[in-house]
């Protein structure tokens, strides 16, 4: 099967020229619920950013009084305004991480939450499409992001405005001229600052790339490696690991410089306008235009003006980098559900009781994926209750894709599928796929005990019903055999069990769900001899009273089939019994000849 | 490699981290000046002379007379600015240094653990987990990254800066000096113990994080069977648990940070506090300058800052120390070739005419296992022969496989193996890669690497024509499959490229094993996947190369087995039978039932 991957699913973030209003709009409406704390955090950025523009004046009061009063002077109010400030500042600080640690974690926390409950609705077109990986990594790492630009980011966009006006007014009232030296570097420090945050962000991406790069190297250096021992290929693989690990040594490296030469560079451009403060300042103080302590003061907010430039430039290249995040994560929070109930049906009684399935009428029937060549065309099919329906027939003949269709996985895009008569698309989603029993060909177990397993197809069973099952499917022996029974931890995708021990499990929460429609697909393909005829003795007992379909190629498992439908070229070849079909001499009666089991 | 300590790993590069701390040094130096030069300019200012003025800037402004003091505030403008570029560069220097020592040696890390992982044997890889391992090779060392490259020069900064600053500032003034000091041991504690304490509280966040994912992939990866049993209201609500969970334990993480700044900002405001007031009251005695005032007040908080950092950087340590302690199981380990040995040649040599084999009353026991794997096989197999073992699962046939490449150490004296017409020689006599180059094996569910199927081909011989290529394929009944693929032979497998089906890939691995012309090939159970047609073409190309290899497979199905020149039953690491499939049909009831079940009468 060829996966075409969306390729522009794997490009990470680039940098975003302009700042797409909509994106973050819509991403800032995750803190509606938190307006209170939203104001609160940016009272108290207001809070510390003021007490910062403080400081500098309390000392410069402190250093006039005593030059003009001399000994006489009076400390003790100012002595106050600085404890009072400083428990202000220190508790301005506490609430604000405070805020911002609520904020950042509950937005985080919904973004995740609106993502996950989408997922649980979204059609398996849109899981074909992407990668587990790929979807983990929207609810992890890019969650966190945008919270912590949406909190954090905010929180200095507060502080950064306050601190900036406050010295600015504080300057200007003080000195007008010598705020324009210290002013004029601005522009020049936000421009280079810029800049540099860009470079420094997307060499960041590189290693991000590169470090993804080693890991899956190590990966597979492990998983591979008696197949490299043996083929000894050890140098080789070792050449192309030092290859990556140079390209990360420089990317790495290069990401260093960028930030070694941003700091002096900042340093340096804040030192023109110290120096010239320095300079004028000093000019007036000999002149006798300003106090000792304005100069003070002055030449303190000289140096602290510049540190909001500098994380307002971070922030602004952090939004334009994670602007790729924020995309995706809100396409996933914003996909539409492709198989929905329309309208009609939600309108309908939800839980209008569907009387047990007698018979599915498969009429006309049709499928492509997405704008992709047909699949499936002009299938004609009836099952009934009581029967089995094998599909056989090569690869890509639309066996599979036939039985996706018929759980409504996904939908056809012509004829229909009729259930005692009724379209399955006018019945409620849930209230069919509840009749539903599917056992795939890669089992899926959970981690957990095989009772949990078991349970997830019926939370309330009791041990007693589980045990009832598993004798029915022929899992009770194996599961006897283990020291602790049900309880038995099965490990993560349930590794501590071999293939067939899944696919017993697997068959047994059918038979627990009581599903009225049970279909195997490929359930039998990969497993050994022995348990594949302990499976085939089991089907006669599940499948009596249910409407089964069995996707196979093994003789032993098909032949008892009540009908055969041969599936080739997107469409039903032949129909029949086994004596029917071999009688015909066909393409069933062809495929057999060649051994017992019909390449698929 | 050694590696009992993180001092351990900075062999080869201290020489470039004790530049990068050198140029600290010189960088914080220079920055120190800038508020001396303030204080000079301010104090000059003031006294309207240059009477207080520094005694480096003054002759250069005695040059300008009648304007000196003019000329000295400029003169110090322009120093302020040279000295803060000067101290600018030595910054990039120490980041350059820095940047250059910690990646190199995070480098040289990674290639050791590479290196040491494609050649630890096969009974140490049995025992570790691969999640594990890689773990250990990414976080790890990314880890031990952020500790090299941040945290080991914070600590020279904040040791230069305060070395540089004791001198300077008990030279100006001492009682000052003292008061300065006076508070920094109780920040330093603070931020110690509290991060300390903090510990657990990370780790349980950590936890929660890694529960919160775990369920997510879970969830992921068996959405089709959330779907089969309508079990998304369940699922929501268990994922909405992990979720809230994780978000109430990071954010009492914030919650406990928020302390630590606010009390440390307390503290750090109440040492300033302290400076501010008590030089005020030296300038009210008339033993202190305005400008010595500047200058202690910027020096306080130059050094208050990075200190509070310490906190953070001790618990870095601490788990870049626990990083390496989980690195050394890979690091000290002991691998296959660990005695000298010639470098293994990248082209294996042609591998030569088929080998003969002898099994000796083989007996095995995986380490740490009670029971024998096998006991007392004793078989012959003639070079070029072909001999099919048959057993039920876990009766040794995969183990005697794994044995014969040398996974695991055997047993002395009892597998021979030679050429026809030579002596036979004990296998663990031979030099592991020329024997390990004379075979070739196809495993159940093979490896495939994630790059081209041209590369994967190569695997087995590196310099194989194009021709070659192509008939490997045709006898593993490839061929017209990757013919079909657009991009033929440059098509990539794995996750971002094509995905085989079980039957393709064991083909594939057949074409190359057969590609490297093995003298003896090793199917373990290398055609289950395949079908009966595919399975007789493919058999049918191993017979016409009959002569070539000698080849011992392994099967479940007696289609693969029967028409091998002898077969083996095994049973419990026993073998049972040993004969042709007409000799055992007759006196192996065994092998009869089987026969019969699935359809082979002779």
């Amino acid at each position: 099967m060829s996966t075409d991957y969306d390729d522009a699913l794997y490009t990470d973030d680039q940098l975003a020229e302009r700042l797409a209003g909509d994106l973050w709009r819509q991403l800032w409406g995750y803190t509606r619920p938190y307006r209170a704390w939203v104001w609160g955090l940016c009272l108290c950025a207001v809070v510390v950013a003021l007490m910062d523009v403080a400081f500098p004046l309390i000392t410069r009061e402190v250093v006039d009084d005593l030059t003009h009063g001399g000994l006489g002077a009076d400390l003790t109010p100012w002595l106050w305004a600085y404890g009072t400030a400083t428990v202000i500042l220190a508790g301005a600080v506490g609430a604000f991480i405070f805020l911002g640690g609520r904020l950042r974690t509950h937005i985080s926390h919904d973004i995740r939450r609106d993502a996950f409950n989408q997922l649980q609705d979204l059609s398996f077109a849109y899981f074909d499409r992407r990668p587990v990986g790929w979807l983990m990594a929207r609810m992890t790492s890019d969650c966190e992001r945008l919270s912590n630009i949406l909190a954090w980011g905010l929180l200095d966009l507060a502080w950064g405005a306050t601190v900036m006006s406050g010295a600015l007014v504080a300057m200007l009232l003080m000195a007008p001229n010598l705020t324009v030296t210290v002013v004029a570097v601005v522009p020049l420090l936000a421009l280079a600052s810029l800049r540099f945050q860009q470079r420094i962000l997307s060499t960041a991406r590189d290693v991000r790339r590169y470090n993804a790069q080693l890991t899956a190297n190590f990966n597979e250096t492990v998983m591979g490696v008696q197949t490299t021992q043996a083929f000894q290929r050890e140098a080789d693989n070792h050449n192309r690991f030092r290859q990556l690990s140079d390209a990360m040594y420089g990317a790495s490296v290069k990401n260093l410089l960028y930030g070694a030469i941003y700091l002096p560079v900042v340093l340096t451009l804040a030192s023109l306008a110290l120096g010239g403060a320095l300079a004028l300042g000093g000019l007036e103080l000999f002149l006798g235009t300003l106090t000792a302590g304005t100069v003070l003061a002055f030449l303190t907010y000289a140096r602290h003006f510049f540190e909001p430039v500098e994380q307002l430039a971070h922030w602004f290249a952090e939004m334009q980098m994670a602007q790729a995040s924020a995309e995706r994560v809100l396409s996933l929070v914003n996909a539409e559900p492709e198989i929905r109930d329309s309208e009609a049906v939600r309108a309908g009684d939800q839980n209008a009781a569907l009387p047990p399935l007698e018979r599915i009428e498969i009429r006309d029937l049709a499928f492509a994926y997405g704008s992709g060549p047909q699949v499936l065309r002009d299938i004609q099919l009836t099952l009934r209750r009581g029967t089995l329906t094998a599909l056989i027939g090569p690869t890509g003949g639309g066996k599979s894709t036939l039985s996706a269709l018929l759980c409504r996985f996904y939908e056809p895009t012509g004829g229909g599928i009729y259930v005692n008569g009724q379209e399955y698309r006018t019945l409620p989603l849930r209230v069919w796929q509840e009749r539903l029993g599917v056992v795939l060909q890669t089992p899926h177990l959970f981690s957990g005990s095989i009772g949990d397993n078991l349970r997830f197809a019926r939370p309330e069973a009791s041990d007693a019903d589980l045990w009832h099952a598993l004798e029915k499917s022929q899992g009770a022996a194996f599961v006897r055999g283990l020291p602790e029974g049900l309880a038995f931890q099965v490990g993560e995708g349930g590794s501590r069990l071999s293939a067939g021990q899944r696919q017993l499990l697997s068959l047994t929460r059918v038979l627990l769900c009581d599903a009225e429609l049970v279909i195997l697909d490929e359930a039998t393909a990969t497993i050994d001899s022995e348990t594949e005829a302990l499976i085939t003795q089991a089907l006669k007992d599940i499948l009596a009273d249910r409407i089964a379909v069995i996707v196979a190629h093994r003789l032993s498992t098909i032949r008892h089939a009540d009908q055969i439908a041969v599936l080739e070229g997107s469409t039903i070849v032949e129909l029949g019994n086994h004596e029917q079909l071999l009688a015909e001499g066909g393409r069933y009666a062809t495929l057999l000849a060649q051994g017992p089991t019909i390449p698929s | 490699m050694r590696a009992h300590s993180l001092w351990d790993l900075t062999v080869g590069f201290r020489g470039t981290f004790t530049l990068a701390a050198l140029s600290l040094l010189l960088a914080s130096a220079a920055l120190l000046l800038v508020p001396l030069l303030g204080t000079y300019a301010l104090d000059v200012a003031l006294a309207g002379s240059l009477a207080p003025a520094s005694t480096l800037l003054a002759p250069l402004a005695k040059g300008f007379p009648g304007h000196e003091v003019l000329a000295y505030l400029l003169l110090s403008a322009g120093a302020l600015v040279a000295v803060t570029a000067l101290a600018g560069g030595f910054h990039y220097l120490r980041g350059r240094w820095t940047a250059l020592a910690s990646e190199g040696l995070i480098r040289t890390l990674r290639l050791t653990l590479h290196h040491q992982l494609e050649r630890l044997p096969a009974p140490w890889h049995d025992g570790m987990d691969t999640g594990d391992l890689v773990q250990r090779c990414s976080s790890d060392v990314e880890t031990l990254r952020v500790f090299f490259s941040n945290d080991v020069l914070e600590i020279a900064r904040a040791l230069a800066l305060l070395l540089a600053l004791l001198p300077l500032m008990f030279w100006r003034n001492a009682s000052l000096a003292w008061l300065s000091l006076s508070l920094m041991p109780l920040i330093f504690l603070f931020a110690v113990l509290f991060f300390r304490r903090v510990k657990t509280v990370f780790k349980v966040t950590d936890e929660a994080e890694a529960a919160m994912t775990s369920a997510l992939q879970e969830n992921l990866t068996g959405i089709r069977v959330v779907r089969a049993f309508s079990r998304q209201p369940e699922e929501r609500q268990r994922f909405a648990g992990f979720n809230s969970t994780f978000r109430d334990h990071n954010r009492r993480l914030i919650d406990l940070m928020g302390l630590y700044w606010s009390l440390s900002d307390l503290l750090c405001l109440s040492q300033i506090g302290l400076v501010l007031f008590a030089g005020a009251y030296q300038l009210q005695q008339g033993t202190l300058s305005v400008g010595e005032l500047f200058a202690f007040l910027t020096w306080v908080s130059m050094v208050i800052f990075p200190l509070r950092q310490f906190g953070r950087i001790l618990t870095d340590a601490g788990k870049a120390s626990v990083a390496l302690t989980r690195l050394k199981a890979v690091l000290e380990a002991t691998t296959e070739r660990s005695a000298p040995r010639a470098e293994v040649p990248t082209t294996p040599a042609p591998s030569g005419p088929p080998l003969g084999l002898r099994l000796e009353g083989l007996t095995f026991t995986y380490p740490g296992a009670r029971t024998p794997a096998l006991t007392d096989l004793s078989l012959t197999v003639e070079p070029g022969q072909t001999l099919a073992l048959l057993g039920a699962p876990g009766a040794g046939k995969t183990t005697l496989l794994r044995l014969l490449l040398r996974y695991y150490p055997i047993p002395e004296s009892s597998i021979l193996v030679g050429e026809a017409g030579k002596p036979l020689q004990a296998l663990e006599t031979l030099e592991l890669p020329s024997h390990r180059s004379a075979l070739a094996l196809v495993a159940q569910d093979p490896f495939l690497y994630g790059r081209s199927l041209e590369a994967n081909l190569r695997v087995g011989a590196p310099d194989a024509s194009e021709g070659e290529l192509w008939t490997a394929l045709e006898d593993a009944a490839l061929a017209s499959t990757v013919r079909a693929l657009p991009e033929g032979l440059a098509t990539a497998l794995g996750e971002r490229g094509v995905t085989l089906s079980g039957g393709q890939r064991q083909r594939l691995a057949i074409a190359r094993a057969l590609l490297r012309r093995p003298a003896l090939l090793l199917l373990d159970d290398a055609l289950s996947a395949v079908d009966i047609t595919t399975e007789a073409h493919i058999l049918a190309a191993l017979r016409a190369r009959k002569g070539e290899s000698t080849v011992i497979l392994t099967a479940h199905r007696l289609s693969t087995v029967r028409h091998a020149d002898r077969i083996g039953l095994l049973e419990h690491g026993r073998l049972v039978a040993l004969g042709t499939h007409e000799t055992l049909y007759e006196s192996a009831p065994a092998y009869r039932a089987l026969a019969q079940q699935q359809g082979f009468a002779p």
